[in-house]
C-alpha cells in the first residue's frame, strides 16, 4: 500500500456519532501530553525544558496565524506586531516597580506603570485585549484592500510598531529594552497550558458556523457576500482574534527569554510563522501545531550536521550555518512535493487516525 | 391582485462612458415567475448585480417591499430577502457541497462567536435546526448524494443546482437566478424548469431569471422584459415579446423587409 494510501483512509463516519468517544480521546491525549511534560520536567534539563517552551509558543502563534492567513485567506504580515504587544505589555505589567527603576536608566517610565505590579495570568489576559484592541483598531484600515495590498499595509504596520517600540523610550526603555523579565518555574505548565487552549479554541471556531464563514470568504469574497455574510467584520473576528492569542504568547515569550528588546520583534518573526503555516498545510491547525514542533525542534536535531564528523576516515570540520542550508533543502523539497504542506486543509481527528490503524490490520 | 414585492424605477448604470443599464424600469408582484432576456451585453447581469448592491447604481429607486435597496451593502441586501446565483459559478470550491449550503445559513445565525467556540445550547440548536434544513434543501435540488462531496468536483449542471440550494439557504422572497440553465442537456434543463416552478408553487418565492435558452423562459415565466443596450424595449406576456418587432429587431438584426429596403435605396 503506498504512504498516501495509509494516510487517506477513504470516507470517515459522520462526526455526531463518535463525539462521545472522540472526547473521550482528547482528554487521553490530553493526560498523556501532560504526563510526557512531567517526564521533561523532572528528567530532562533547563535545555529541553526551554525547546519544549518554545515550540508551545510557536504553535499558538502559528495556529492563530493560521486563522488569519489560513482559514480567512487574508495575507496579513502583522503577527510581529502582536507578539511584541503582548510581549511589552506583559512584562511591564509583571515587573516590579523596582525592576523597572532600575531598567529605564535613559527616561524613567511614565507613571501608571511605574507603580504597577500584578500577577502573571492577569498580565497575560490584559496583554491579550491590548493587542486585540490594537488589531481593531489596525482592522478598520488593514481590510479596506485585499491580497498584494493588504499584505504590504500589515507589513508597514508590523514596522511602525518596531520602531515605536525603539523610540517611545518612556515606554518601552527603546533600544535598550526590557531586562530582567521573571523565568517561570512552571513555564512548560503555562506555555503549554495556553497551547492546548488556544488550540481547542480554534479548532472549534474553525469547524463552527463562523469557520465556514472565514473559509467562504477565503474561497470567494464576493460570492460569500452576497450569502449574507458581513465580510469586514469576520475579517475583524478571525484578525482580533489571532492577536488576542498572539499578545497572550507573546506576554510567554518575554519570560521564557527574560530580555526582550525591539530587535526581537522584526519581519524575520513573521517570516518564520509563516514558513511553520505553509509547511503544515494553509488552513489546517492541527497542520500548523505539527509543523511548529517539527520547525522549532528540528532546528536543534538539524545541529549535528554542525559538529565535526568522521565518516569512512574522512574527517570533515564543523561548518557553522550548515544546518540552515540542510533546512532550507528540506523546505525546498517539502514545498516540491508536497505543496499543500502536511496537512493541506483538513484537520487531525481521531475519526481519521482510527480508520487509518483499522485499515492498516487489514479491517475494511 | 397580489401585493407588489420589487419596484424598479430608473435605474441606472454608467462605467466611463459606457451606458450599461440605461433608466430601467420593472415591477414584480409577489409570487412572479419573471425573465429578463436580451442580447448578449445587454446588460441583464448589470441589473442583477445592481439589484444585489454588487455594483453602484448611477441614478435610480430600487424599493423591495417598500424599503429602499441601493445604497445598501451586498449582505445587507441578502439579509432582505433577495437571494441570488452566478452567471459564472461562483460556489465555495473547496468546500463540501453540504458546507456550500450551510454558509447560506450563516448570515441569519443569531448565535454568537463565543457560543459557537464552546457549544453552548443555543448554538446547538440553531446548528442542528440548520443542518436539517441543508439536508432538505440538497434533496430538494437532488443532490443528498453529494453532500461530502467537494463543491468543485461536482458537474457543471450540478454546481448550477447547488448555487440555487445556496442562494435558498439564505431564506430569500425574491430569487435572482442568473443563466441557470446555462451548460444544462435538455433533461437538465427540464428538471431544472420543474425545480424553479416548484420553489414558486410549493415556498412561495418570487423569482427573476436571465436565460438565454428561450424555449426554457417561454415556457416558464409568465411575464418577460427584454433589455437591449441597456434600455427595456418590450415587455409582457411571452406571446406578446416574441411577437414584438423591437425584439426581432435586437435579436436578429434589421428585418429582411428592412434590408431589402435599405439595399433599394442604394
Amino acid at each position: 500500500m503506498s504512504l498516501r494510501g495509509i494516510f487517506s483512509p477513504g470516507p470517515l463516519p459522520p462526526a455526531h456519532l463518535t463525539r462521545r468517544r472522540d472526547f473521550w480521546l482528547s482528554i487521553m491525549g490530553i493526560m498523556l501530553l501532560a504526563g510526557v511534560l512531567m517526564g521533561v520536567e523532572r528528567l530532562a534539563g533547563g535545555y529541553w525544558v526551554h525547546m519544549t517552551c518554545l515550540a508551545a509558543i510557536y504553535l499558538v502563534l502559528a495556529a492563530s496565524y493560521n486563522l488569519v492567513n489560513g482559514v480567512t485567506g487574508q495575507f496579513s504580515l502583522a503577527p510581529n506586531a502582536f507578539v511584541a504587544c503582548g510581549a511589552y505589555v506583559t512584562s511591564l505589567l509583571t515587573l516590579t516597580p523596582a525592576e523597572k527603576a532600575l531598567s529605564f536608566i535613559l527616561e524613567p517610565l511614565v507613571w501608571p506603570l511605574s507603580v504597577i505590579h500584578l500577577p502573571l495570568g492577569l498580565a497575560l489576559i490584559i496583554a491579550g485585549l491590548v493587542t486585540a484592541v490594537m488589531a481593531f483598531g489596525m482592522g478598520f484600515t488593514v481590510f479596506r484592500v485585499r491580497g498584494d495590498y493588504l499584505a504590504i499595509v500589515t507589513l508597514g504596520l508590523g514596522e511602525v510598531i518596531r520602531v515605536v517600540a525603539n523610540n517611545a523610550q518612556s515606554v518601552t526603555n527603546g533600544p535598550l529594552g526590557l531586562k530582567g523579565i521573571t523565568y517561570l518555574t512552571h513555564n512548560l505548565w503555562w506555555t503549554w497550558g495556553l497551547a492546548v487552549a488556544a488550540l481547542f479554541v480554534l479548532t472549534r471556531l474553525a469547524k463552527s458556523s463562523y469557520g465556514l464563514a472565514l473559509k467562504a470568504i477565503r474561497e470567494d469574497e464576493g460570492a460569500a457576500e452576497s450569502m449574507g455574510i458581513n465580510v469586514f467584520w469576520h475579517k475583524m473576528l478571525a484578525f482580533t482574534t489571532d492577536a488576542f492569542l498572539e499578545g497572550m504568547a507573546g506576554g510567554l515569550l518575554a519570560h521564557l527569554i527574560t530580555t526582550i528588546s525591539p530587535s526581537l520583534f522584526t519581519f524575520f518573526l513573521t517570516f518564520n510563522l509563516l514558513i511553520i503555516i505553509v509547511v503544515g498545510g494553509l488552513g489546517s491547525m492541527t497542520g500548523a501545531a505539527c509543523a511548529a514542533l517539527l520547525i522549532t525542534f528540528g532546528g536543534e536535531w538539524l545541529r549535528v550536521v554542525e559538529e565535526p564528523m568522521n565518516i569512512l576516515g574522512l574527517s570533515i570540520p564543523g561548518i557553522p550555518g550548515m544546518r540552515m542550508v540542510i533546512f532550507s533543502l528540506l523546505l525546498m523539497a517539502c514545498m516540491l512535493f508536497m505543496r499543500r504542506g502536511l496537512m493541506g486543509k483538513s484537520e487531525f481527528s481521531w475519526r481519521w487516525l482510527l480508520a487509518c490503524l483499522s485499515r492498516r490490520r487489514g479491517r475494511p | 391582485m397580489s401585493r407588489e414585492l420589487l419596484r424598479v424605477a430608473g435605474l441606472s448604470c454608467r462605467f466611463g462612458g459606457l451606458t450599461a443599464v440605461d433608466g430601467l424600469d420593472l415591477t414584480l408582484r409577489a409570487g412572479d415567475l419573471a425573465g429578463l432576456i436580451g442580447p448578449n451585453g445587454a446588460g441583464k447581469t448589470t441589473v442583477f448585480n445592481l439589484l444585489t448592491g454588487r455594483v453602484p447604481a448611477t441614478a435610480g429607486a430600487v424599493s423591495f417591499q417598500g424599503q429602499a435597496v441601493l445604497g445598501l451593502k451586498s449582505h445587507q441586501i441578502n439579509r432582505l430577502g433577495i437571494g441570488r446565483t452566478f452567471q459564472n459559478i461562483r460556489l465555495f470550491g473547496e468546500l463540501s457541497v453540504l458546507d456550500n449550503v450551510l454558509v447560506g445559513f450563516h448570515g441569519r445565525l443569531q448565535a454568537s462567536f463565543l457560543s459557537a467556540i464552546f457549544r453552548l445550547s443555543a448554538y446547538r440548536r440553531e446548528e442542528r435546526r440548520t443542518l436539517a434544513r441543508a439536508e432538505e434543501l440538497l434533496e430538494l435540488v437532488g443532490l443528498q448524494d453529494l453532500a461530502g462531496e467537494a463543491a468543485g468536483n461536482l458537474a457543471y449542471g450540478q454546481q448550477r443546482l447547488l448555487e440555487i440550494a445556496r442562494a435558498l439557504a439564505t431564506e430569500p422572497s425574491l430569487l435572482l437566478l442568473d443563466e441557470p440553465a446555462a451548460g444544462m442537456n435538455p433533461q437538465e434543463t427540464a428538471s431544472l424548469a420543474g425545480l424553479v416552478r416548484r420553489l414558486r408553487d410549493d415556498l412561495g418565492l418570487t423569482v427573476l431569471l436571465i436565460e438565454h435558452d428561450m424555449r426554457f423562459v417561454m415556457s416558464l415565466c409568465e411575464h418577460i422584459t427584454v433589455l437591449d443596450y441597456g434600455k427595456v424595449i418590450a415587455w409582457g406576456t411571452p406571446e406578446e415579446v416574441q411577437g414584438d418587432p423591437a425584439v426581432i429587431q435586437a435579436y436578429l438584426g434589421a428585418g429582411l423587409d428592412q434590408a431589402r429596403g435599405e439595399a433599394g435605396h442604394a
